[in-house]
């Protein structure tokens, strides 16, 4: 399977996402979580898409709103982000007591 | 918002409206700003890649013209923007003042392909003597550089249509002594005009002429020489008749509507020659030796008298100056022959006369003039500078004209092509790049016209009121305008000039660089999608 380059920040939303593996999520949402702008966030989550990492879905919310785009991971994207997730985690944790000593 | 989803390529217009329907419930009026804002960015750059790559990302198997297609009013706009350029060029092309300096433009490029650095005259030579017009042949006969056998018949033929042009002889013999008719020319030229120093300048030069050069000059031929400089030094005028020159210029210019400036101001070969200043100073120097001899013996008298004869030498040239050469010989020799006075006076114990020549010497000392070159508004660097600027904008038109008909080519092509794949992609950029290379044309344009016009008013001056003054500054930007051996060594110093003038690229580098670029660029992106487009065309 082709994947996408994964930057940091890219990272980071996909992280988010694999915490509510389940869950739709909407793009200000994220945006909050995340703390990433519009501007960075959705160039992530349209190429995730066009890689088929992530599915989209319009929801009606309330009436006399427009309706707003969802996201979540596919399976594809989910084992994506098990596997760059656990490949980020120890690396994290190495560096960790580097940091604490003294 | 809804204009950047509007711009937008259709695969991204739903990313679009989702940015928008979040806008509802982004906090605060600052937050949806931003976010706005934000996504507006994210759109416009998706538009600006779909256009110049348009299904790069393999979503669409039948490419469209990307923005372009979408947006008819957009293509149209553009179209228009472009016709306005070259329309606008257009009227600068109608001015008189661009004509001249677009072909002033050319001449170094011309000159260094055709190895021809001159005007050529021989048609208005040829225009000339069919009209039996003597101050036209008289013109040519001045400026030409080809043959002097052919100035030597011009000039006759001058001389023989209206006799009162004798002066062209002194002109053209003045700048080749060396010409067998001189001598001739001068004994008629001075019982035509016989207080006239030039001649003895010309005649004394003619004597040096090859002879010196192989050895020790015999007795007879030193004597002669001197002989002819005395004379030049005892001569109540000096006249180089470039007065006369300027006067036949200002009635043939416009009887054979002339252009090229280099053609009508070539006086910086027409000025008096360096072996003039050369045999002065030489002559001088004998002078003020002899005289400071006399000195020693104790004849004072005749010492001063020396030490005068170059002083009023130096009066006659410097009074009588056409040119800063000129003026500058002028007054090197009285500042020569006001220091052996003083020095003279000095010795006497005369302090307040010693004191006068020595301000007097101060005061002619070529080195403490300010104002050489005389006549220059603009000054020698602001016209290296220009004409550099002149000669780049002109290359420049001619190479945006180059993309813009390549453009133009291939936008008629693919209207041919209608509906084929090839022509939907490649017209777009064809339309961009005759965009860039409309907005070229005109600030080559417009660069050349401003950057020459002051040139162009100095040009008119001086042909129609025969103010001599400013022509330094054109003298010089022409000078500038000659081009070094080789075209990669011409084209380096040129760039260079026009760019490095404040010692950092300037903005004009920016804009040649940038536009050039993306017209380049954008023809080999058409090239690459001709390339990539018969394989695309039959995906399913």
């Amino acid at each position: 399977m082709k994947t996408p380059r994964l930057s940091p920040e890219t990272l980071l939303v996909i992280q988010k996402f694999a915490e509510r593996p389940t869950d739709w999520l909407y793009g200000y949402e994220l945006s909050r979580v995340t703390g990433l702008k519009s501007g960075t966030l959705y160039p992530i989550l349209m190429r995730l898409e066009r890689y088929a990492l992530l599915e989209a879905c319009w929801v009606a919310t309330e009436v006399g709103v427009p309706p707003r785009h969802t996201y979540r991971l596919t399976p594809n994207g989910l084992e994506l982000a098990q596997t760059k997730l656990a490949e980020a985690r120890p690396r994290a944790m190495v560096r960790q007591p580097a940091f604490c000593i003294g | 918002m809804q204009a950047a989803i509007r711009i937008a390529p259709a695969d991204t217009r739903d990313w679009g409206r989702a940015m928008a329907a979040e806008l509802t419930h982004v906090e605060g009026d600052w937050g949806a700003l931003m976010w706005s804002l934000g996504s507006a960015g994210v759109l416009a750059r998706q538009a600006l890649i779909s256009l110049i790559v348009p299904g790069r990302q393999g979503q669409g198997v039948v490419p469209d013209d990307g923005l372009l297609a979408k947006s008819p009013t957009l293509r149209n706009a553009l179209l228009t923007v472009t016709g306005a350029c070259l329309l606008a060029a257009l009227f600068f092309v109608a001015s008189p003042p661009f004509r001249q300096a677009f072909q002033v433009a050319l001449a170094p490029w011309h000159a260094l392909i055709h190895h021809n650095p001159q005007p050529d005259f021989a048609d208005l030579a040829r225009r000339a003597g069919a009209r039996q017009d003597a101050e036209g042949l008289a013109f040519c006969a001045i400026r030409s550089r080809y043959s002097w056998g052919e100035n030597v018949r011009l000039a006759d033929e001058a001389v023989r249509l209206d006799p009162r042009l004798l002066w062209v002889y002194a002109v053209v013999a003045m700048q080749n002594p060396a010409l067998p008719e001189t001598a001739t020319w001068v004994e008629r030229l001075k019982q035509w005009d016989p207080q006239n120093a030039l001649f003895y300048l010309i005649s004394a030069r003619l004597l040096k002429q090859g002879r010196f050069h192989e050895g020790p000059p015999a007795p007879e031929q030193w004597q002669a020489w001197q002989n002819a400089m005395a004379s030049a030094f005892q001569s109540a005028k000096f006249d180089d008749y470039l007065d006369r020159v300027a006067q036949i210029t200002q009635r043939v210019v416009p009887r054979y509507q002339l252009y090229d400036p280099r053609e009508v101001d070539s006086r910086t070969q027409i000025d008096l020659p360096h072996y003039a200043f050369e045999d002065s100073e030489n002559y001088a120097r004998i002078l003020l030796a002899d005289g400071e001899k006399q000195e020693a013996k104790g004849d004072i008298k005749t010492g001063r008298e020396r030490f005068w004869s170059v002083a009023r030498f130096g009066q006659l040239i410097d009074s009588h100056a056409r040119t800063d050469f000129e003026r500058w010989m002028g007054m090197g020799l009285q500042s020569a022959a006001y220091e052996r006075l003083q020095a003279s006076f000095q010795k006497q114990g005369d302090g307040p006369q010693a004191s006068l020549f020595a301000y007097l010497a101060a005061r002619f000392d070529p080195g403490n003039a300010p104002e050489f070159p005389q006549g220059s508004a603009l000054g020698m660097r602001t016209a290296g500078r220009n004409a550099a600027v002149v000669e780049m904008s002109g290359l420049m038109i001619l190479i945006f004209a180059g993309l813009a008909l390549a453009a133009l080519a291939i936008i008629i092509a693919a209207g041919r092509l209608e509906g084929g794949i090839v022509a939907q992609r490649v017209r777009p950029v064809a339309i961009i790049v005759g965009l860039s290379s409309a907005l070229g044309i005109l600030f080559s344009t417009a660069t050349l016209y401003l950057t020459y016009r002051p040139y162009w008013y100095i040009f008119q001056s001086a042909i129609q009121t025969g103010d001599r003054l400013p022509t330094a500054d054109l003298r010089f930007f022409l000078n500038d305008l000659s081009a070094p051996a080789g075209f990669l060594p011409h084209v380096l110093h040129t760039l260079l000039s026009a760019l490095l003038y404040s010692g950092s690229p300037s903005f004009l580098f920016y804009v040649w660089t940038g536009v050039t670029l993306l017209g380049i660029g954008g023809l080999v992106l058409i090239v690459l999608r001709r390339l990539r487009g018969g394989p695309r065309a039959h995906a399913p």
